[in-house]
C-alpha cells in the first residue's frame, strides 16, 4: 500500500477536521538509476575499457539482420500494389459496398525501415468509416485480391488471402503485406465482439498509426534503427525477453540513443549496453517511471502493458544478459556464438561464473497484496 | 381543397408521371362538387363517376400525345389503383364509413369499367414495361391518396346512411366485378409473365371464367363466410356453423362495427384471410404469401360457380389489396352484403358481371403492380417515394385529420429505406442446394422467405442494427418512445449531477489548500528536526523518525510509501539502543581524555609543556567543532608528539549500528609513529584513564595494527581501537622509496596501517562535508552497513566504496529521496553493472591520483554483487523488500478503509512479534481518537 504518509503523531493532530480515509493517494514513481544521466557523478576510475570489437559486432550482427535489396524490392512492390488499390478504394467510394475506407497508412517495420531479414511482411493500416464486421472485413480482403490479380496476371506469383483476427494478410511467394483493419475512433464504441473484429486489436492499429507517425518524426536516426533491429533480434532469440512488444523496443531504443544530457545521440555500442542497463536498472518495473508513451493521452508507462511475472521476466533476463556481456561474452549475446542458454544456464566467463538471474516475483501470497501490486502497476 | 391537392402530385411526380397530373385535378374539382352535393347520394355517385371517367378520359388521350403508349398504359393504372390505396391508408385507421362507402359503390365499379372499356385502344401496349410502372404507380398512390382522402371524409355521412340501403342491391354488382379482377390477378400469378400478348390473352381469360360461373356447383357452397374456411361437407359445416369458434368470430363480426375501429394504427388489414399487417411492405408480403395464395385459390375455386357471392366478397379484398389496403372494417359491411347475397339469385349478377369483363385489366394491373414492386429492389422504389412521402403531409391536414396525417406519413418513410446489409445474409441451403432459409446475421434471425427477407432488410430493426453495428452514418428514423423520453431526461439527470460533482469537487479543493497549508506548516516542522537530528550525529537519535525529505516544495508532498515504511521500520530496528549508545559515549570520552592526558604527559617529559591541551578536553561534543580545533593547535604545538585526537569511521559518521561497540580514534602524531611511541602511550593511557573515571578499562597495545585498543570491563563491554598515525606518512608516500629509506626511525609502525587511519581522516571528513547532510543518505548507509554483514556476498564491498556508491547515487538521484526510493536506487546502481568489470568504477574523491575505489573486489565478487543487488531491486520493485532488509513484513498502514476489512488486519497484526506492539499501540491511539471523537460529535 504505497499510500499516503505522516507518522501516527501527525494524524492525530490533524484529526479534528480530517476526513477519514486516504483523501487521494497520489503515484510519485520512481526514477530508476541510468548512467548515463548521471555520469558526472560517477566519473571514470579507470580507462574505458576496449569496445572496438564489440562495435564491429554489433554492426556485422546489424548486417546480418538488415533484409537484402531483393527482399525489400519484393516487399515493396506488395506493399505499392495493394496500397494503391485501397487508394482507389477510398477515391472512389461507391466501388465496394461492404466498407467504406477512410484512410490507408502503411505502418509497422517496414515503414520505419526496421524490418528484419527472414520476416518480409509489411503492414498497412486500413481505417474503416464502416463497423468492421469479419464478413466486410473478409470482402475487402477478396476484393483486394482480385484487383491485384488484375493487376498482375502472372500465374507464376501465386497470391493467398487469409484473414485472421487483425484483418487479412496477403502473400506471395517473397512477401506478404498484413491489412490491418480498425475503424474510426468514434466506432470503437460500438463494436460487438460477436460481429467485429476485436475492439483491443482496433485499437492496438490506431495506435500503430499513431507509432508510425511518432517514429517517423522522431526517430529517424540510424543508429535507433540499427537498435531497433538488435533488441528485437535480442528479443527472438532470448525467450525471457519475449514480453517486450516491438513499441517497447522502438521507445527504449529511441530513449537509449537520444536521451542523454547532451542530446547526442550514443554511438551504438553504448546505446546497445545502455538498453540493457536500463532493463536491469529496473526501467520496466513496478513503481518505475519507466517511459511514458508518447502516443497515449496522459502519462500511460509502456511496460505495463506486460504482466508483472513479465517486467520480472523481461529484467532479470536482461540482468543476466548485462553480467554475461560485462565479462566479454557479447558475440553470444548477439548470437554470433553459442545459443540462447546464456540467460538461463550458468556458465563461465574468464573464471567467472555467472548465475543467471531467478525470478523474484511471486504470485503474492494473499490476495490483497496482488491486488495492490495491480493497482500498483496499472497507476501512471 | 383542391388547391391543396393540386400541388402534390406535381411535386411528387416527375418525367412521365407529370403527365397524370393535369387529370387528377380535373377530378379534384369534380370530388370538390360532389362533396358539396353529398345531400343526395345517388347523384353524387352518378357524378362522380363521371368525373372521374372524364378525367380518365382525358388523361389517356393526353399521355398518348405526350408519351410512349406503355407508359401511357401505366399511368391509368397507376392512377386508379392508388385511389383505394390511399383510402386504406387513411381509412385504416378507423373510418368504417369511407370502406362503407366503398364496398356500397356500384358506381365506382361501373367507372372504373367505362374508363377501362375506354383504355383498349391504349392497352395492347407491351406489358413488360411494367416493371417501370411499378415504380410508377406506387409512387403516385401516395400523391393521389390525399384527393381520395378529401373526398371520403367530405363523404362520411351521407355514406353510412346510404350503403345500408344499396349494399344489399348494388354490392353484387361491384363486387362481382371485382372478383373477376382477383381472379384475373390470380390467373396472372399462375401464368406469370408467360402471356405474350396482353390483349389475346384477356379475352381468353374472361370467357374461360365465365363459363364455370355458368353451371354453380352445390358442393362447393360449403363455405364459412365469417371464419374463411370451406368445409368438406354439408355435415361438417353445419357443425362448424355450431362450434364456438365460429359463433365467437360471427359475434366478433356483428359487434364489431365500432370495435373494428380500434385497428387504428397504421395497420393495414387483409380482408380476405382477415389477417392485419403493420406496414405496407408486410401487408404485400402477404398478398404474395402461401397463406393468402391458398385462401384466394379457395376462394376462386369456391367463387368460379357462384361468383356473385362469397367469391365476390373475398375478392373485394383481394382487389383492395392488390391496389394496397382496403378499410378495415370493410368486411363487416361486405359481410352483411355477402351474407344476404348468398340467397340472391345468380341471374342478378349477370348484368354487373358482364360490365365487370373489363375489370380484370385494371386489377390485373394492380397486382402485377404490385408484385413488381416486391420482387423490385429499392433504388426504383427509393426515387419517386421520397417527395411522395413529403407531400401527403399537407393535403392531409387539409382533410382536417392529423392523425391519419402521421400515420401516413410514417407508412411512407417506412417504404422510403433502401435495404442495406445485403451481405450479412446468409442463404441457408439444402442437399439440393436449393435456398431453403436466409439468415441475417446483424439481427440474428432467420427467414423462409426471400420476401421477408427483403422486408427485413428494409425493416426498422434491421436498419438499427446495421446502423450499430456496420455503418454508423445510416440513418434510421427515430421512433420518439417512452424510451427516449427516458433516455433523455436520464441524461439531463446527469448532466445536473455532474454540474454538482464540480462544485463539490471545487470546495473540496478549497478546503485541501487550507488543509495543506496546515500540513505544510507540520512538515516544515519536521524538517527541522530532521536537520537538527543530522548536524547532531548519532548521540542524539532518539529513534525512528517520520520520513525524510518531506514538502519538497511545491504541493507534492511525497507519501510514505511502503517501502519507506520498510526501510524505516529496518532502520529503527538496526538502530543502536539507547545503552548501547551510552557505552560508547563514555568509553569515546574516557578515551579521548585520557589521550589527552597522555599528550600532555608526553609532552612534559619530551619539553616545555603548553596550556593549550586542555581544549582538546572540551571539544568533545562534535568531531566537527574538534577537527577545526586541530587545525588551529597544530601551528602552536609543533613540538608536540602527540597532536590530536579524532573520531573517525561509524563513530564519526554517526552509522553506529545496533551491536557496534567497537569504536575507531586515530590520534595524529607530529611525527611518524613509532612502535616506542606506542609502548609509551600504552603505559600511560590507564593510568591516565583512571583519572578520568571510574570505570575499568583494559587496554591493550596491538602493535601490528599501530593501534591500541581500550575495552571497557563493564557491560556491554564497548571497545575503543585507538590507531596511530601522522600526515608525515603520506608525504613519503610520494616518494616512498627515499623516504623509507633515509627518515624512518627503525621501529616505525605499519605504513598501511598509518594510511588506513589517514583514509578514514579523511573518509569522516568527506562523510561530514558530503552525506550527512543528504536526505535519507545516513539511512540507507546504515541499511547497506548491516546488509554488508549479514550477506556474506555484500561482505566484500568495503564500508568506504558503499558510502561512496550511496552518496553518489543518492546526491544524483533527486532532491529528497526518500528512503525507500534511495534503497532502490542503489539497487538499481549496482544492478545496471556499475562495478562490473566493464562499468566505470568508483571515482574516490579522497585521492589525490584517480582511484578506484572497488578496485580491491575480483571479477566473480563484483559478479555476485551484481547479481545480488538485481536480484534484491526486483524483490523491491514486486513488494518484498521485507526479503531483502531480513524482516517481516509490516502490516499496511492503518486507513480507515480497512476498518471494514478486519480479518486482513488482524491476520497482518498478528503476523510479525517485532510489529505486534506497535500495532497494538496504533490501535490504541487509534481508539483514543474515536472516543475523542466521540465526545466532540456528543458536544
Amino acid at each position: 500500500m504505497r499510500g499516503r504518509g505522516g507518522p501516527p503523531m501527525g494524524r492525530g493532530m490533524m484529526r479534528p477536521n480530517f476526513r477519514p480515509g486516504p483523501p487521494f493517494r497520489a503515484f510519485i514513481p520512481h526514477i530508476p538509476f541510468d548512467l548515463v544521466q548521471c555520469e558526472s557523478t560517477f566519473p571514470r576510475a579507470k580507462s574505458a575499457p576496449e569496445e572496438k570489437p564489440f562495435t564491429e559486432a554489433l554492426l556485422k550482427r546489424n548486417v546480418d539482420l538488415t533484409p537484402s535489396a531483393p527482399e525489400q524490392a519484393s516487399v515493396l512492390a506488395l506493399v505499392s500494389k495493394i496500397q494503391t488499390i485501397l487508394d482507389n478504394l477510398v477515391v472512389t467510394p461507391g466501388a465496394f459496398e461492404a466498407a467504406q475506407i477512410e484512410e490507408v497508412r502503411q505502418v509497422g517495420s517496414f515503414k520505419k525501415g526496421t524490418m528484419m531479414t527472414g520476416h518480409n511482411v509489411a503492414d498497412i493500416v486500413v481505417l474503416l468509416k464502416t463497423l468492421p464486421t469479419k464478413e466486410a472485413v473478409a470482402a475487402l480482403g477478396s476484393k483486394v485480391q482480385e484487383e491485384l490479380k488484375l493487376l498482375e496476371p502472372i500465374e507464376g506469383k501465386v497470391l493467398t488471402m487469409l484473414t485472421n483476427d487483425s484483418g487479412f494478410e496477403m502473400s506471395s511467394a517473397e512477401a506478404s503485406v498484413k491489412c490491418l483493419i480498425t475503424t474510426i475512433p468514434p466506432n470503437l464504441k460500438k463494436l460487438d465482439p460477436e460481429l467485429h473484429l476485436d475492439g483491443k486489436i482496433m485499437q492496438s492499429h490506431l495506435a500503430a498509426i499513431r507509432h508510425s507517425r511518432w517514429f517517423e518524426e522522431n526517430a529517424q536516426h540510424s543508429s535507433i534503427k540499427v537498435l531497433i533491429r538488435l533488441l528485437k533480434d535480442l528479443r527472438n532469440r532470448f525467450e525471457g525477453l519475449q514480453p517486450l512488444t516491438p513499441w517497447i523496443i522502438e521507445l527504449l531504443s529511441h530513449f537509449a540513443v537520444v536521451n542523454h544530457p547532451s542530446r547526442q545521440p550514443l554511438a551504438i555500442n553504448g546505446a546497445f549496453r545502455r538498453s540493457l542497463q536500463l532493463l536491469s536498472a529496473g526501467l520496466f518495473l513496478p513503481g518505475s517511471v519507466g517511459i511514458a508513451d508518447p502516443c497515449e493521452q496522459g502519462t500511460v508507462r509502456v511496460h505495463v502493458v506486460m504482466t508483472l511475472e513479465q517486467q520480472d521476466q523481461v529484467c532479470f533476463t536482461a540482468q543476466t544478459l548485462l553480467r554475461v556481456l560485462s565479462h566479454g561474452g557479447f558475440k553470444q549475446i548477439l548470437g554470433l556464438e553459442g545459443n540462447a542458454s546464456i540467460a538461463t544456464e550458468m556458465s563461465v566467463w574468464e573464471g567467472v561464473v555467472v548465475t543467471p538471474s531467478d525470478k523474484a516475483y511471486e504470485k503474492i501470497e494473499k490476495k490483497e497484496d496482488e491486488e495492490e501490486m495491480e493497482e500498483d502497476a496499472d497507476e501512471s | 381543397m383542391a388547391h391543396f391537392v393540386y400541388p402534390v402530385p406535381a411535386n411528387a411526380q416527375p418525367g412521365t408521371a407529370y403527365s397524370a397530373q393535369p387529370a387528377y385535378v380535373a377530378a379534384t374539382p369534380a370530388q370538390a362538387a360532389y362533396g358539396t352535393a353529398t345531400p343526395r347520394p345517388g347523384q353524387a355517385y352518378e357524378s362522380y363517376p363521371a368525373a372521374h371517367a372524364t378525367t380518365q378520359y382525358a388523361y389517356t388521350t393526353r399521355t398518348q400525345v405526350a408519351v410512349t403508349p406503355a407508359v401511357s398504359y401505366d399511368q391509368p393504372k397507376a392512377y386508379y389503383q392508388p385511389a383505394p390505396a390511399a383510402t386504406a391508408y387513411t381509412a385504416a385507421e378507423a373510418h368504417y364509413q369511407t370502406v362503407d362507402f366503398y364496398t356500397a359503390k356500384p358506381v365506382f365499379t361501373t367507372g372504373a369499367a367505362g374508363f377501362t372499356a375506354q383504355r383498349p385502344a391504349s392497352q395492347p401496349k407491351p406489358p413488360a414495361v411494367q416493371v417501370t410502372t411499378a415504380s410508377q404507380s406506387y409512387a403516385y398512390s401516395a400523391a393521389s391518396t390525399p384527393a381520395v382522402n378529401t373526398y371520403t371524409s367530405a363523404y362520411n355521412n351521407p355514406t353510412t346512411t346510404q350503403s345500408s340501403i344499396s349494399g344489399t342491391n348494388i354490392v353484387p354488382g361491384y363486387d362481382a366485378a371485382v372478383y373477376s379482377a382477383a381472379s384475373s390477378y390470380y390467373q396472372q400469378q399462375q401464368a406469370a409473365k408467360a402471356i405474350g400478348t396482353w390483349a389475346a390473352k384477356k379475352p381468353g381469360t374472361q370467357p374461360f371464367k365465365a363459363k364455370p360461373k355458368g353451371p354453380p356447383k352445390t358442393p362447393q357452397l360449403h363455405y364459412c363466410d365469417v371464419c374463411k374456411i370451406s368445409c368438406a361437407g354439408p355435415q361438417t359445416y353445419r357443425e362448424h356453423l355450431e362450434g364456438q369458434k365460429h359463433k365467437k368470430k360471427e359475434a366478433a363480426m356483428k359487434g364489431a362495427a365500432t370495435p373494428v375501429v380500434r385497428g387504428g394504427h397504421n395497420q393495414l388489414r387483409c380482408e380476405l384471410c382477415d389477417v392485419t399487417c403493420t406496414g405496407a411492405d408486410a401487408y404485400a408480403a402477404h398478398i404474395r404469401g402461401a397463406k393468402h395464395q391458398k385462401v384466394v385459390k379457395l376462394h376462386t375455386k369456391l367463387g368460379k360457380p357462384i361468383p356473385s357471392t362469397d367469391p365476390v366478397l373475398v375478392t373485394t379484398t383481394g382487389n383492395s389489396t392488390v391496389s394496397v389496403p382496403k378499410a378495415t372494417s370493410s368486411t363487416i359491411s361486405a359481410v352483411g352484403a355477402g351474407n344476404k347475397t348468398v340467397a340472391k339469385s345468380t341471374t342478378s349478377s349477370v348484368n354487373i358481371v358482364k360490365k365487370v369483363v373489363a375489370t380484370p385489366k385494371i386489377t390485373f394491373v394492380g397486382g402485377t403492380t404490385l408484385r413488381t414492386t416486391g420482387a423490385k429492389t429499392e433504388e426504383v422504389k427509393a426515387a419517386p417515394e421520397p417527395a411522395a412521402a413529403a407531400k401527403p403531409a399537407e393535403p392531409m391536414q387539409t382533410s382536417s385529420d392529423d392523425l391519419k396525417d402521421d400515420e401516413h406519413l410514417n407508412i411512407l418513410g417506412e417504404k422510403d429505406v433502401a435495404p442495406v446489409g445485403h451481405e450479412y445474409i446468409e442463404e441457408v441451403r439444402n442437399e439440393q442446394g436449393k435456398t431453403v432459409s436466409f439468415n441475417c446475421k446483424l439481427c440474428e434471425c432467420k427467414f423462409n422467405d426471400p420476401n421477408a427477407k427483403e422486408m427485413h432488410l428494409k425493416g426498422r430493426r434491421h436498419r438499427l442494427q446495421y446502423k450499430k453495428k456496420v455503418d454508423p452514418n445510416l440513418q434510421v428514423e427515430v421512433k420518439p418512445s417512452i424510451r427516449a423520453r427516458k433516455v433523455q431526461e436520464d441524461k439531463l439527470r446527469r448532466q445536473s449531477q455532474k454540474e454538482d460533482f464540480w462544485r463539490r469537487r471545487e470546495q473540496e479543493d478549497r478546503w485541501r489548500d487550507e488543509m495543506r497549508m496546515e500540513e505544510e506548516m507540520y512538515w516544515e516542522q519536521h524538517r527541522r528536526y530532521d536537520m537538527e537530528y543530522m548536524h547532531r550525529g548519532p548521540m542524539g537519535m532518539m529513534g525512528p523518525r517520520g520520513p525524510f525529505g518531506a514538502g519538497p516544495g511545491p504541493m507534492i508532498r511525497k507519501p510514505e510509501s511502503s517501502d519507506d515504511r520498510h526501510v524505516n521500520a529496518k532502520h529503527a530496528a538496526i538502530y543502536p539502543t539507547e545503552v548501547e549508545l551510552q557505552a560508547v559515549q563514555t568509553i569515546v570520552s574516557a578515551c579521548e581524555r585520557a589521550l589527552k592526558q597522555t599528550s600532555d604527559v608526553l609532552a612534559d617529559s619530551d619539553g616545555p609543556k603548553p596550556e593549550e591541551k586542555k581544549e582538546i578536553k572540551k571539544e568533545e561534543a562534535t568531531t566537527d567543532a574538534k577537527q577545526t580545533e586541530k587545525v588551529k593547535e597544530e601551528p602552536a604545538n609543533t613540538n608536540r608528539v602527540l597532536k590530536g585526537v579524532m573520531r573517525v569511521g561509524v563513530l564519526a559518521k554517526g552509522l553506529l549500528l545496533h551491536g557496534d561497540l567497537n569504536v575507531n580514534l586515530v590520534v595524529l602524531c607530529s611525527e611518524k609513529p613509532t612502535r616506542t611511541l606506542l609502548e609509551r602511550m600504552a603505559d600511560s593511557l590507564p593510568k591516565q584513564l583512571a583519572t578520568v573515571t571510574e570505570d575499568k578499562y583494559e587496554v591493550k597495545r596491538c602493535v601490528e595494527e599501530a593501534a591500541i585498543i581500550v575495552t571497557a570491563e563493564k557491560e556491554p563491554n564497548p571497545s575503543c581501537t585507538i590507531t596511530l598515525t601522522s600526515p608525515v606518512m603520506r608525504e613519503a608516500n610520494t616518494t616512498e622509496g627515499e623516504t623509507v629509506s633515509v627518515k624512518d626511525p627503525p621501529d616505525v609502525l605499519d605504513r598501511q596501517k598509518c594510511l588506513a587511519a589517514l583514509a578514514a581522516l579523511r573518509h569522516a571528513k568527506w562523510f561530514q562535508a558530503r552525506a550527512t547532510g543528504l536526505p535519507s543518505c545516513v539511512i540507507v548507509i546504515r541499511i547497506l552497513r548491516d546488509l554488508c554483514q549479514r550477506v556474506p556476498t555484500w561482505s566484500h564491498l568495503s564500508q568506504w566504496s558503499m558510502e561512496l556508491l550511496v552518496e553518489k547515487c543518492v546526491s544524483s538521484g533527486g532532491p529528497n529521496m526518500s528512503p525507500g526510493d534511495a534503497l532502490r536506487r542503489i539497487f538499481e546502481c549496482i544492478s545496471s553493472g556499475i562495478i562490473l568489470p566493464g562499468g566505470p568504477g568508483l571515482y574516490d574523491p579522497c585521492e589525490k591520483d584517480p582511484t578506484n575505489a572497488l578496485a580491491s573486489l575480483t571479477n566473480q565478487m563484483r559478479e555476485d554483487l551484481t547479481a545480488s543487488a538485481q536480484h534484491a531491486l526486483r524483490l523491491v520493485a514486486f513488494r518484498q523488500i521485507h526479503k531483502v532488509l531480513a524482516m517481516d513484513p509490516l502490516p499496511p498502514p492503518r486507513f480507515p478503509r480497512q476498518r471494514f476489512n478486519n480479518p486482513r488486519k488482524r491476520r497482518h497484526t498478528g503476523s510479525g512479534e517485532g510489529t505486534e506492539e506497535g500495532a497494538e499501540k496504533k490501535e490504541k491511539k487509534e481508539g483514543e481518537e474515536a472516543t475523542t471523537e466521540a465526545a466532540a460529535t456528543t458536544k
